[in-house]
């Protein structure tokens, strides 16, 4: 409850939309509430006495039409009003969500699944907006429609109405308990259903290897295991539901026929008029409809605060990497280019250094190459370098500046990388060169992708630039995504770069490519490349070898291979190791 | 192939006459609950005029909540039994409906599934035939719970009422279910809509957190929060025009019941005031109005619901009718056993839905027993072309020869049973490992599937899974690596043992020393048995007993290893390439 109450705030500022739909349900139940006794007083007023008057029955009738008229604007805008706000707070929840999670630095997607975030941005949200929409209405309306009908019932005759409270306790009862039996029921025929749904995907993906392997026969004696058991469930639940609605359809029967028997004798008794009989049977036949309806919003606030408790754990989190008070800016077009590691140690986790006592220099203008084993530590650098973590001890200079003091949103526009897997969205090729900024023109788009030769393939492409890019850029090849990431890299026009190299296996026209490309986005820019296979930095002006965290090696190729140490043992290896592994980077040093 | 037995519409009949009996059975039950229901009113109205009359005692109040009592009991339980027994009967028709189905596709060839997507084949196994169920069950209570009360109703109201009352009163309540008609559709189409607009948000969602790093890198948040804000935007507006045709639909139902109820009032009052009818009479006309507006709104839900269902039976038909393009043939040659001799002699070969050929002009013959190895580069047609020997693609006639048979005259069980086939992506399904490597033998000894996994050397790794054979792989289990699966569809294909094995580029993803040991192993179990490798590493077809080059569909060289180099064409050129590439790094 606590964590719904925490999302209340949000609510706030539509205060007055709630105030006007509490109004309009208390007019839209009087209304409701009222029909019965209009009829009550035609027949007692109008129509059952010595002298029956039709103009009041005109009148009554008359009133009638206006009541429900009212009731009928009353219920359509309450309806209209409660959906706007419950829309317009689920819409700000959302959008701070996103933003607040979009905030977070990089520890919080280690520890946080990304399928895990997207549920809370979309079901998440969209199970609270129930609470503020369909249970908040349930309660005011039924739970008022339930009280005026008790009220109207009290007005009429209180013995009676006395008598009629004991249904009370007894619809909540019968209904709560099926409410839950029902539940279980229908998760039962979803958890079937899902299972006959995977089973059919994964049949469909791979009939061909059932039809070689001559297994039909197999897989349909499993299909039918399946199917059976939704189908089992899928009655059980059908039976569940039929025999709740008729039982509380019985007890709504039992329950005319008790008024009748009490109310008729009273009116035998003369007690009470005809019409107030007429009026108690309206009523209570009434009075099961709301009552129903909210012992379905319980599993409504269930669910909701459970959806409530997990936005609320997003929400509370801090972004581990903060921008300092006053930061210090420098200009792009300042930028000489120098980074500076200093006595720099860094660990995921407390106690387990990834990185100790890193010193290293690149001039601006320099290509600096990274070399080690798998886990040496070289990606961390690159992490730390573009601030998803800060390091633990020393210190991190760009042009002189600790990258602390620079504004996170400055500083990304200064470093850039490009990662081994190329990213893309959903949108044209265009957009995903400019990444949807609307201040990256189309000449500054085509004169990148033409910078790194991205431009050819992308004019060979249906719609050229317009080309819609559908999942993950499934209708490109490795190459071509690869380049487009290059061609972002010039729009985006960092001077600062960090490659972290390539694997994939590309066709020797690609590589081609690819290799152009990269010379290209290599020019003018201080750039730091996370080498996989030793080639591509062969040509560094300085190559750095890690292992177990530590700086052990450094200098260039030659100094490097004649020191005879790892570096030397590791190129040695490398040729046995990689035998077709291509030299997609080994130009970018000779060109430069 | 009995076709039309198949179709969904015939099997619905032959359903329906099948539980003949039940269903006759269940609508009786509906239809007397119905009359009793109808006595509810006329109990009430008969109570009013008593007591009216002045003939009402102690003893006739029981009397009339007794009876009372008994119509709403035995309404429930009838309506409440035949209501029950349709559902159910519409829940067993889902079930073999979807049996069906599934064994139809099963004997589909992959030229059907090409083109096809899963989720679009999935949406009518599973939406379609559940929309044909609740016409069938829901659809058909309330059509009979419709007709049978309302048919009651005019006729009690015409016997006991007033014809008058009962016409002039029913008037607005007759534009009930066209509202329905009309809204249930539209509102249907709003409400998907917004899921379509959920479902956008979300994957931008998706795609914005799995890039993260990169949005980061490049200072992009706002940009992403931007377009994140757009999508929600779009749902907010979406969902309010869902509001808003709900809101006119729920306030203008009740309305149409108040107007009735208005004129009943009105008009009934009159007769009553004037004495053409009796206050019981009022009074019951009153209830029968109440009783009748949920019946009547029923009407348009069966009417949009026998459209959907007939909608989706529209569309099961055309999916049953679907025939399996690759089946045994009519009169099969009698064999029961292949050796594993190949002839191809193939003029051509082009997909059902392709202009250009994807193989063109290949002839060769394979002894039994012989290694071939098969390279090209990606779209050369290998795997087109290995994919014609199970018939997974259909060959025209005269072109594929198994032991001097055309593979088009032999039974598809014989056919099939020759071959193992080892697949590109290593497809497994989500069960234990021991079950997918056993999957083409149906009672494999457990020593067999592991003697398996030992040749593809990918014993060591199951034992080191929490439940070694017995572990589950797939979404629901370990996620296996594109090595481990090749090597698991590679041991598949071990424990079939037939006279041909087919390797489709099937050990790509595994490392150099293991891929070496693996040849081995074939080398030694394939002796003397027909064995094809698709290969992009050459280090995998050396050994071949001859190697064929394909290029653009066409066979372009062939020969051994050695032959091949001499020649100096593709093959050499490929060689050396992967070998200088070596050379240079060493």
């Amino acid at each position: 409850m606590s964590s719904l109450l925490r999302l209340l705030p949000y609510a706030r500022p539509y205060l007055r939309q709630f105030i006007l739909v509490l109004g309009l349900v208390v007019v839209y139940n009087a209304t409701s509430v009222l029909q019965p006794y209009l009829v009550k007083v035609a027949i007692d007023r109008d129509i059952v006495v010595t002298h029956p008057s039709f103009h009041g029955l005109l009148q009554i009738s008359l009133l009638y039409i206006a009541v429900v008229v009212l009731g009928t604007a009353a219920n359509y805008f309450q309806i209209l009003t409660l959906q706007y706000a419950g829309q317009s707070i689920i819409r700000h929840i959302r959008l701070d969500l996103f933003h607040h999670i979009t905030a977070q630095s990089m520890d919080f997607f280690d520890r946080n699944a990304i399928g895990r975030l997207v549920t809370n941005v979309s079901s998440d949200t969209e199970t609270v907006s129930q609470f503020f929409t369909n249970f908040f209405l349930s309660l005011i309306r039924d739970g008022l429609a339930v009280v005026m009908i008790v009220f109207a019932m009290f007005q009429l005759d209180a013995a009676i109405a006395a008598k009629a409270m004991v249904l009370l306790p007894l619809l909540f009862g019968i209904s709560l308990l099926f409410r839950k039996r029902l539940r279980q029921a229908y998760q039962a025929t979803r958890t079937h259903l899902a299972n006959v749904i995977a089973f059919l995907a994964e049949n469909l993906a791979g009939v061909r290897i059932t039809q070689i392997f001559h297994q039909e026969m197999r897989q349909a004696r499993k299909f039918e295991q399946l199917n059976k058991l939704h189908r089992q469930a899928n009655i059980h639940e059908y039976q569940t539901s039929v025999l709740f609605n008729r039982t509380f359809e019985m007890l709504g029967n039992m329950a005319v026929a008790a008024v009748v028997w009490i109310g008729g004798n009273a009116v035998l008794h003369h007690a009470i008029e005809f019409g107030t009989l007429y009026a108690f049977i309206s009523y209570i036949r009434n009075f099961f409809q709301p009552i129903n309806s909210m012992t379905q919003q319980w599993n409504t606030l269930q669910s909701s605060m459970v959806s409530a408790d997990r936005i609320g754990r997003v929400l509370s989190v801090e972004p581990g990497v903060q921008d300092a008070p006053n930061p210090v800016h420098i200009a792009p077009t300042k930028l000489r280019g120098q980074v500076v590691f200093e006595h720099v140690s860094f660990g995921y986790q407390p106690n387990q250094p990834v990185l100790q006592d890193i010193c290293l220099v690149a001039k601006p203008g320099s290509f600096i190459g990274l070399v080690g084993p798998t886990g040496a530590g070289k990606s961390s650098i690159m992490s730390l370098l573009t601030r998803f973590y800060d390091p633990d001890v020393g210190r991190i200079l760009l042009d002189g500046v600790d990258l602390r003091m620079l504004a996170q949103a400055d500083l990304h526009h200064l470093v850039g990388i490009v990662q081994q897997e190329v990213y893309l969205f959903s949108g044209t090729v265009a957009d995903n060169i400019r990444l949807f900024r609307d201040d990256i023109s189309d000449q500054q788009v085509r004169a990148a992708a033409a910078a790194v030769g991205a431009h050819r393939v992308i004019e060979k492409l249906p719609q050229q630039y317009q080309t819609w890019l559908y999942g993950k850029g499934g209708n490109l090849s490795m190459g071509e995504r690869q380049l487009l990431s290059f061609a972002r890299i010039v729009a985006l026009d960092q001077k600062v770069l960090i490659l972290d190299e390539a694997t994939a296996n590309l066709d020797s026209q690609t590589e081609a490519l690819v290799t152009k490309g990269l010379q290209a986005v290599a020019k003018n820019r201080t750039t730091l490349v996370i080498a996989h296979r030793l080639a591509t930095i062969r040509h560094a002006d300085k190559i750095y070898f890690l292992q177990q965290g530590r700086i052990v090696e450094q200098g260039t190729h030659e100094q490097l291979l004649s020191l005879a140490g790892l570096y030397a043992e590791l190129y040695a290896k490398s040729g046995i190791e990689h035998p077709d592994e291509s030299t997609v980077f080994g130009e970018i040093g000779k060109t430069r | 192939m009995e076709e039309t037995s198949e179709q969904p519409a015939h099997l619905l009949r032959q359903f329906a006459w099948t539980h003949r009996g039940s269903y006759s059975l269940s609508i009786l039950s509906i239809l007397v609950s119905e009359a009793i229901t109808v006595q509810f009113p006329h109990l009430l109205g008969d109570f009013t005029d008593a007591l009216q009359a002045g003939r009402l005692t102690g003893r006739l109040v029981v009397m009339y909540s007794l009876w009372l009592l008994l119509v709403g009991v035995a309404y429930v339980l009838l309506y409440g039994l035949g209501q029950w027994w349709n559902g159910r009967m519409g829940r067993v028709f889902e079930y073999e409906l979807r049996w069906r189905l599934f064994n139809h596709w099963q004997t589909l060839s992959t030229a059907y599934f090409r083109h096809r997507s899963i989720g679009d084949l999935l949406n009518h196994a599973m939406n379609d035939v559940r929309t044909v169920r609740e016409a069938m069950s829901g659809g058909l209570n309330m059509f009979a719970n419709a007709v049978f009360l309302l048919a009651a109703t005019l006729v009690m109201t015409f016997r006991t009422v007033s014809v008058r009352l009962t016409l002039v009163s029913i008037v607005p309540l007759l534009f009930l279910p066209l509202l329905v008609i009309y809204w249930g559709p539209r509102i249907r189409n709003a409400s998907r809509r917004v899921q379509e607009g959920l479902s956008d948000m979300a994957d931008l969602t998706e795609e914005s957190l799995s890039a993260i790093r990169l949005i980061k890198a490049t200072a992009n948040e706002g940009v992403e929060g931007d377009r994140f804000g757009q999508r929600v935007q779009e749902i907010v507006s979406r969902q309010m025009s869902v509001f808003r045709l709900q809101a006119s639909f729920q306030s203008l139902i009740p309305l149409t019941g108040s107007v009735s109820f208005a004129i009943a009032l009105l008009y009934g009052g009159y007769l009553t005031v004037t004495h053409q009818i009796l206050l019981g009479s009022f009074v019951a006309f009153t209830f029968y109005l109440v009783m009748i507006i949920t019946p009547l709104q029923q009407m348009g839900f069966v009417f949009n619901s026998f459209q959907r269902g007939s909608a989706s039976m529209a569309r099961l038909t055309v999916l049953f009718g679907e025939y399996a393009d690759i089946t045994d043939p009519p009169q099969p040659v009698s064999v029961s056993h292949l050796s594993g001799s190949l002839e191809i002699d193939l003029p051509e070969f082009a997909y059902p839905d392709a202009d250009v050929p994807a193989l063109k002009d290949i002839h060769f013959t394979v002894a039994a027993g012989q290694t071939v190895g098969i390279v090209g580069r990606t779209g050369a047609g290998k795997t087109t072309l290995v994919n014609l020997l199970p018939r997974i693609f259909d060959p025209p006639a005269r072109a594929v020869w198994m032991d001097g048979h055309d593979v088009r005259d032999l039974r598809l069980q014989v056919l099939r049973e020759a071959i193992a086939y080892v697949p590109q992506d290593g497809f497994l399904f989500s069960t234990t490992i021991g079950e997918n490597i056993g999957f083409g033998k149906e009672l494999a000894h457990p020593e067999e599937v592991a003697e398996a996994a030992r040749q593809a050397a990918f014993w060591q790794e199951i034992e080191d899974f929490p439940e070694g054979m017995g572990t589950v792989v797939g979404e629901r289990g370990v996620s296996l690596s594109g090595g481990q699966r090749q090597r698991a569809a590679m041991a598949r294909a071990f424990v079939k043992d037939a006279p041909i094995l087919l390797l489709d580029d099937s050990l790509s993803a595994v490392d150099m020393n293991t891929e070496k040991n693996i040849l081995a192993n074939i080398r030694r179990l394939r002796q003397g048995k027909t064995t094809l490798i698709i290969a992009h590493r050459l280090s995998a077809v050396r050994h071949a007993d001859f190697i064929l080059v394909l290029d653009e569909g066409r066979l372009v060289e062939r020969g051994t290893h050695e032959e091949l180099l001499h020649h100096n064409g593709i093959y050499a050129t490929l060689y050396h390439l992967q070998e200088s590439e070596k050379e240079e790094l060493a």
